[in-house]
């Protein structure tokens, strides 16, 4: 790496300041960043009217970052995305789970061109947790609640002050950027370390939250050795939704769709879905409702961890929440902890 | 710039001329608008306009850059559309995807071929392969089953080879009718009938999932190591490109780190032969 990510490297500006830099940014970028609503905090395409209605270091808006990069449904063979964009807020759960969809969709032997425009086109400023919900367990698969790497800027909001620290030269350029139309300086010494003291208390308390619960190294031993009575009992409440894979940050599977004048279709899709694995002849080793509940957990903590190097679940706890059947992966994995 | 390649486009292929091998089997003979070359064992996905994309091994040799072929069973909702275009039709092609047959571990040995149906396709390509560089190897065997008589594809070809030297064909039918006068029964009862010298052996089974169970449980009782059974696995192989995740077997994208495995490589993975 760079010495950009080997000194702290820490600018801020005042709060109305940086507003008023986003306001001249829409003229270059497409800018999302979480919003409230009365439901949910949620990713928005912001306006000038939401500059001050933006949400800072909050945990994970209800949708995951990966649909950014991967949207539910696009034409692959007609469109081509090149809008430049900044996403404010996103928390570092998500950009972990980035990682994995790296791996997959810049594998170098057939390099996926719309999402690989979308991520060089975007910049990505990960705002750290100040706060942590009741499912968050990342600090237990190892992720941190703040991120160090893959986002371009790490972002805090500290009373008056938005304090932005770079980790790329993406994020350095686009400081850069700023500092031409907003008065930046660099974050003291006493801001940095109030920083610091607020990542620390929030790792400590997923970590609080979560003990006892197994880490990435347990998750594969203790799925592999899980007897059929286990998936039978956890998938009773299952109805084949796909909300836990619609819903997770690292979840990529898809279905192509032909359209005429052979257009390709690409719409995301789900192994919890009846017939994921059907082939023409009929057979389908994930018809069973159990086989596909567990084909999802073999899936992230056993076999795609046998194959790449990033994390297949980064702990944010969305699958816990989208269930509509109240089934808890971690409730599980503590049974058999 | 190979980096911008659309990976989802297909490049068009003129249908040239439409071959029926048996009731439920036919032959797509295709002229693709730019040269195409894949290795024995590597698989197409091709495009029925608008209809759908379905993966096939090409029956074709892999010597032949202008011309490809795909032999395809009425099973499903693509097939059933390909059955009926008619010869001067545009189909797309994407690929060739995956790993295919390591033909040059096969130099100085027997090839001893299982296969059963349609899965006579992708072995007829390596048979045009292996016939290209038969004075590299000992002998090759083909051991091929299907239903009846009438579903035995590639009559001319079998005919073609029983009169190649080093090769040999055996065949076996479920159900015989009159005229058969060759073998009843399922595929692997051709194998009882084989001499063949497995230390200086590798076999190949490609065929329906029952067959490929058996075929190579009967392969193991023969004597062959795990590393020495070729095995052209069958999944539902969307993208091809190791992303969409429908062809999953275990820790492989069958698409790009298949179809073909040794028995050694999947033989942990779940879910093999369905």
């Amino acid at each position: 790496m760079n010495d950009v990510t080997d000194m702290k490297n820490y600018y801020s500006l005042l709060n109305s300041d940086w507003n008023s830099a986003l306001e001249q940014l829409f003229g270059d970028y497409l800018i999302y960043a979480p919003i409230k609503t009365e439901e949910s905090i949620d990713f928005e395409l912001i306006q000038n009217e939401d500059i001050q209605e933006i949400i800072y270091n909050v945990p994970k808006p209800t949708t995951p970052l990966k649909t950014f990069f991967l949207p539910i449904k696009e034409n692959l063979t007609s469109e081509t995305p090149d809008s430049k964009r900044i996403i404010i807020g996103t928390p570092n759960c998500d950009i972990h789970g980035l990682q994995i969809l790296d791996e997959i969709y810049l594998d170098k032997d057939y390099v996926d061109y719309a999402y690989k425009t979308r991520r060089e086109n975007t910049i990505l400023i990960s705002s750290s947790c100040f706060e942590t919900l009741e499912h968050c367990h990342c600090m237990t698969y190892g992720v941190k609640p703040f991120s160090t790497e893959v986002a371009d800027i790490s972002l805090s909001h500290l009373d008056k002050k938005i304090h932005l620290e770079v980790l790329s030269e993406k994020g350095e350029k686009f400081i850069n950027e700023l500092k031409n139309i907003a008065s930046v300086s660099n974050s003291a010494e006493s801001e940095i370390k109030d920083i610091e003291l607020k990542h620390s208390k929030i790792e400590n308390e997923v970590i609080a939250n979560n003990t006892g619960l197994p880490d990435y190294k347990k998750t594969g031993k203790i799925v592999s050795k899980a007897e059929d009575k286990t998936w039978i009992k956890y998938s009773t409440n299952c109805v084949s939704c796909g909300a836990c894979a619609t819903i997770c940050p690292t979840c990529t599977c898809f279905l192509l769709i032909d359209k005429p004048n052979f257009e390709k279709v690409r719409q995301l899709d789900a192994c919890q879905y009846p017939g994921f694995e059907r082939v023409a002849g009929g057979e389908d080793a994930l018809g069973e409702l159990p086989k596909r509940f567990k084909n999802r957990y073999f899936c992230k903590y056993v076999w795609k961890p046998q194959k790449f190097k990033s994390l297949v679940c980064t702990g944010c706890g969305r699958c816990i929440e989208a269930c509509i059947g109240k089934i808890n992966k971690n409730e599980l994995f503590r049974e058999l902890a | 710039m190979a980096e911008t390649k659309n990976i989802y486009k297909p490049i068009r292929a003129k249908l040239l001329d439409v071959i029926a091998e048996s009731p439920t089997i036919k032959t797509f003979i295709m002229e693709p608008e730019e040269d195409f070359t894949f290795k024995t064992g590597e698989f197409i996905e091709l495009t029925v306009d608008g209809i759908g994309e379905a993966p096939f091994t090409p029956s074709s040799s892999p010597l032949e850059t202008k011309k490809i072929e795909v032999t395809v069973m009425k099973t499903g909702y693509v097939t059933e559309y390909l059955h009926q275009m008619k010869p001067g039709e545009t189909l797309g092609i994407r690929g060739p995807f995956g790993r295919g047959y390591p033909v040059e571990r096969f130099y100085d040995k027997e090839v001893l071929i299982l296969g059963g149906g349609c899965g006579f396709a992708p072995i007829r390509s390596l048979l045009y392969n292996l016939a290209a560089i038969s004075d590299k190897l000992r002998k090759v065997t083909l051991c091929y089953g299907s239903k009846t008589p009438d579903e035995c594809i590639y009559k001319p070809y079998v005919d073609e080879l029983r009169n190649t030297p080093k090769f040999e064909v055996l065949r076996t039918v479920d159900e015989p009718n009159e005229s058969w006068s060759e073998s009843v029964g399922v595929a692997t009862v051709l194998l009882d009938q084989v001499k063949v010298d497995i230390k200086n052996s590798v076999a190949v089974c490609c065929g329906p999932p029952i067959m490929m169970k058996f075929g190579t449980m009967k392969f193991l009782e023969m004597g062959y190591p795990e590393n020495d059974i070729y095995l052209s696995m069958e999944k539902n192989m969307s993208c091809g490109l190791g992303k969409c995740g429908h062809c999953m077997m275990g820790k492989y994208f069958v698409c790009k780190e298949g179809p073909v495995f040794t028995y050694d490589e999947i033989k942990d993975q779940p879910d093999i032969w369905s």
